[in-house]
């Protein structure tokens, strides 16, 4: 008992008085606190110097020396106030190195330096000597916290107005990048992410969650984590996260059906940049599920001449007044595939037919088989028509215009099945007609073409019979011949 | 008398067909059991007008240039009338040419009809065998599509092999460093002016040469005496067999033509890959393959310059086989020539079923 | 030595039927040969194959503010005269599902009716669901003539 005690006391003596001599060593801190100076106070509250970093091991010079010229000797290594690249460079001289910082028992990583070399922040600033932002940019220069602390400037509540003292100044960012909005900030605030952050919650997405925080990219570099090929993985990393997600109790399947649908083909498989990510639905910093009856001018964004139909359509009221979502009702939302023919009808894989039945809303229902109807014949006329070239082709006809000519029906076809939207059977008819008749004229050539066939043929069979006949009495002329020569 | 008479009198008056007519009278077939063979000498030479008429009609409308190739003949297939058939006759005629031409080529060889004192017509009718590879090879790429472009980027290849002339040779053939458009045009002037004028001297010669020595006889004919020979006059029974003959191609050319128009394919796009399969036409799909089965080394020579020298060698013993085969023109029975021609045309026959079968 | 007219009497019959069939034969079988050839040689309704360039028109029956589709070998093309007069031409193939593209006096650009695809007189794709731009095409004006050719 006596025994463990009297360590105790001593271990506890050797730590106060190896601190108390560390302290007593570190002249800087000991002159610029007694002075009181602003760095010096914001230092009492550093990370660094809970770590015991000297002042020197930013600034340089000796902070054995109590004298002031001493420690304070630029051939001792003092820099002064580090300006511009400097400042990171001294950050990144014990930030990079993982040695170093393993040595004061950090586990932090050591590629920030790295990555902040990379983004588009490490661009030349004006003056054309240094980047843009340096590291103290965010995360002050004296009174460093760890971003964990509620009052870091990089803490997640935090980074959004950190983030806007730049990207919300308009005058600032003119000399930048004068075409980049500055009302970012303003629009997160009235995203779904903005408001639970407003309200203290960690955990919902500010600027870093999708930006980055070191390595920001440019929107248009590839590598950026919000370039639009990139962006449906970085909302997944959380939206696809069930155990992050679980409180918000919203589905965590999204970013899996919006690859098997056609948007997510075509973005990520096909690399079409014209095709939607998740930000075309749902905005990128003001970012929310577009509301039941602005569906069909969300996605008339490119779906124009649907959305007009649907809108002009007397489904839109219908749709409204049963709370339902425009083109969500038939099209579903993330896994949205190529439309089909299938979806139009009454049939059981049909979507009329779920509002629309003999005795419920009883017109819809003869229109919309009506409509199939039509749709269907002039897929099988256009089958016809098709395989009638194909055939004449196959028998080495060529056919070349009339395929030309198949342009013309499958535009019609795609053309009518944009009118369905327009739930207006007379307006579709026309369309239809259309095509009917353009598929007429195709199977019409293609016809000919077969006839033509039949027609060769029967020419080689007349000019064979010749051939015979004269080959025939050709044979039995020199056999007679022959015959009197003897 | 009948017209027909009468415009022979009025012909007959003024150029004294007489005299031709005397002279083809007194010249005579042997009849023989081999005799078939002689026909196909003319088949070949009924082959050739066809290509000279049908290729003047394609004339007509065919276009060189990369750009307008394959879109002129696509122009025949479809907008000229019979465009179709002239083509596929051309194309299908060009190949019963060189079979044919085989043919004869080979029974003239085991008949051993090259010995004195007929060398020249069988060094002339061999130039023209050669040509006639040349006219398949040229006119395979007139079309412009896929098939025709890589299987001359493959053939001009394998000429760009041969030592010290090879890569002149290649560059001349294909009129720079690659397969271009530039070649095209190059490809068809030979095809359509240069090696036509050459091939008609060359046929003339062979012809009168024939004419003048008659048909060569069997050996073992020769010294049966002349009273028991079985022969017919060459007008105008062995003609009107000829004609008979002829007749028949023609319709066969037809049927092909109908049946199996001749496939135009893709336009040649420099910039892909090649599709899978490349082959050459049949007529050199033996010598092809046989490129395909020598080592890549052998001793201190790389495999395909080995095999192009020795094809080269072959092809110049083989054309040069009267001046070496001597017993047969002191008539002797020379057997050694029958293996030779028999190796040959096995080897011939058997690597092209593999390649055309692999 | 031998003549067809040394013939004996006996088969007279036999032979003017034999003869008859065979120059009957030999005429038919000309015209067979003959037909075909002259068909051939007859120009075809399209002159000649258009296809590096093509004929487009008049360039004085060529409205101000208008456009046409010109057929391009086997492909469609559309020309544009704008207001102030000049021409251009672009592939008329949408780059969305290859609809056949229109041009829209009222909205001044390139329509596509199938999805309202739209691209500027530049032919790029400005607006609905094209992802790529129009191939533009060459167009030179000779004469009265105006001619379209790829774009090289």
């Amino acid at each position: 008992m006596n025994q463990s005690h009297r360590y105790f006391f001593a271990i506890v003596a050797l730590l106060m008085i190896g601190t108390t001599r560390l302290f007593a060593q570190d002249q800087c801190y000991v002159c610029h606190s007694a002075i009181g100076d602003t760095p010096s106070t914001l230092f009492q509250h550093d990370v660094h110097f809970k770590k015991e970093i000297s002042c020197a091991g930013c600034h340089g010079g000796n902070s054995q020396m109590e004298d002031q010229e001493k420690a304070m000797d630029k051939k001792a290594g003092f820099i002064g106030v580090p300006k511009g690249d400097l400042i990171s460079e001294r950050c990144a001289s014990c930030h990079a190195d993982a040695a170093k910082m393993k040595k004061h028992g950090s586990s932090l990583p050591t590629n920030q330096w790295e990555g902040l070399k990379a983004s588009v922040h490490a661009k030349l600033a004006v003056s054309g000597k240094e980047h843009i932002v340096q590291c103290s940019t965010c995360h002050q220069a004296h009174g460093v916290v760890s971003p964990k602390d509620p009052s870091s400037p990089v803490n997640p509540l935090n980074v959004v107005t950190t983030c806007a003292k730049c990207h919300g100044n308009a005058a600032f960012m003119r000399s930048y990048n004068p075409a980049l909005p500055v009302d970012q900030l303003e629009k997160y605030r009235t995203s779904v992410h903005g408001i639970r952050n407003a309200k203290g919650d960690r955990k919902a997405a500010e600027c870093a969650s999708c930006h980055g925080s070191h390595e920001i990219r440019g929107v248009h570099d590839t590598k950026s984590k919000v370039y639009t090929t990139n962006l449906p993985g970085t909302c997944s990393s959380c939206h696809s996260n069930a155990e992050y997600m679980k409180e918000y109790k919203i589905p965590t399947d999204q970013y899996e059906r919006f690859t098997k649908s056609v948007h997510g083909v075509a973005l990520l498989q096909k690399h079409d940049l014209g095709a939607p990510a998740c930000n075309s639905c749902h905005g990128n910093h003001g970012a929310a599920p577009p509301g039941l009856s602005s569906v069909s001018k969300v996605c008339g964004t490119c779906h124009a001449l649907n959305a007009d139909l649907f809108s002009s359509s007397p489904h839109k009221k219908a749709f409204d007044e049963r709370k339902l979502p425009e083109c969500e009702t038939c099209h579903s939302n993330h896994e949205i595939v190529a439309a089909s023919d299938k979806l139009l009808g009454v049939s059981a894989e049909a979507k009329c037919s779920q509002c629309h039945s003999t005795t419920q809303n009883p017109k819809g229902f003869e229109s919309a088989k009506h409509m199939r109807m039509l749709i269907d014949s002039l897929e099988i006329s256009e089958q016809h028509a098709r395989s009638l070239i194909e055939e004449a082709e196959q028998k080495g006809m060529e056919v070349g215009e009339a395929k030309f000519k198949l342009r013309d029906v499958r535009q019609a076809r795609l053309e009518s099945r944009t009118m369905v939207h327009a739930f207006n059977l007379p307006r579709f008819t026309e369309v239809v007609n259309k095509g009917l008749a353009a598929t007429s004229s195709v199977a019409e050539e293609g016809q000919q073409a077969l006839d033509e066939y039949i027609y060769r043929r029967v020419g080689l069979g007349i000019s064979t019979l010749i051939i015979t006949v004269v080959a025939v009495s050709l044979y039995l002329f020199i056999r007679r011949y022959e015959r009197n020569q003897r | 008398m009948g017209l027909g008479k009468k415009i022979y009198a009025w012909i007959d008056e003024r150029v004294q067909l007489e005299g031709l007519v005397e002279f083809m009278g007194k010249k005579y077939v042997p009849v023989h059991r081999h005799s078939l063979w002689y026909y196909f000498g003319g088949v070949s030479l009924f082959l050739f007008l066809i290509q000279v008429v049908t290729g003047i009609l394609l004339l007509l409308y065919y276009k060189s240039g990369e750009e307008l190739a394959f879109e002129s003949i696509q122009f025949i297939m479809s907008k000229v009338q019979f465009g179709w058939l002239i083509r596929s006759i051309h194309s299908w005629a060009a190949n019963l040419f060189i079979l044919s031409a085989m043919i004869h080529m080979f029974s003239v060889f085991f008949e051993k009809a090259y010995r004195k004192p007929r060398e020249v017509t069988w060094i002339t009718g061999m130039l023209m065998f050669f040509m006639a590879l040349g006219f398949g090879f040229s006119g395979y790429l007139l079309p412009w599509n896929e098939l025709a472009f890589f299987a001359t980027k493959v053939g001009t290849d394998i000429a760009g092999v041969v030592p010290y002339i090879g890569k002149p040779l290649m560059t001349f053939l294909r009129s720079g460093s690659d397969v271009t458009g530039a070649t095209l045009a190059r490809f068809f002037g030979i095809h359509v002016a240069v090696m036509p004028g050459i091939f008609t001297v060359l046929l003339s010669l062979h012809l009168i040469l024939v004419q003048a020595q008659g048909m060569s006889e069997p050996m073992h004919l020769e010294n049966t005496p002349e009273k028991e020979k079985k022969k017919m006059p060459f007008f105008p029974n062995f003609l009107l067999r000829d004609l008979l003959l002829w007749l028949i191609v023609l319709n066969v050319l037809a049927i092909l033509a109908v049946f199996f128009p001749w496939e135009l394919g893709h336009k040649a796009d420099p910039f892909a890959s090649a599709p899978a399969g490349i082959k050459p036409e049949w007529y050199f799909l033996f010598m092809f393959q046989t490129l395909k089965y020598i080592p890549a080394q052998v001793f201190f020579l790389d495999g395909e310059v080995l095999g192009i020298l020795l094809f080269g060698l072959g092809g110049l013993l083989w054309l040069l086989v009267p001046f070496w085969d001597r017993k047969s023109s002191r008539g002797e029975q020379n057997q050694a020539i029958n293996y030779v021609g028999l190796f040959v045309i096995l080897y011939i026959i058997v690597l092209t079923i593999v390649g055309w079968v692999a | 030595m031998m003549q067809g007219s040394t013939t004996p009497p006996v088969n007279e019959s036999k032979r003017d039927f034999l003869k008859i069939v065979l120059s009957g034969g030999l005429i038919a079988w000309a015209g067979a040969v003959i037909y075909p050839i002259l068909a051939y040689l007859k120009p075809p309704k399209q002159a000649e194959v258009e296809v590096s360039s093509v004929k487009a028109g008049k360039l004085n029956e060529m409205e101000k503010d208008s456009g046409k589709i010109v057929k391009f070998g086997t492909k469609p093309v559309i020309l544009i005269r704008s207001a102030d007069g000049s021409l251009r031409a672009f592939s008329a193939t949408c780059t969305h599902l290859d609809c056949t593209v229109q041009y829209r006096k009222d909205m001044g650009l390139i329509w596509c009716a199938c999805h309202n695809g739209r691209y500027d007189l530049n032919g790029r794709n400005v607006a609905g669901p094209p992802p790529r731009p129009l191939d533009e095409y060459r167009v030179v004006v000779q004469g009265e003539e105006v001619m379209i050719s790829k774009k090289v």
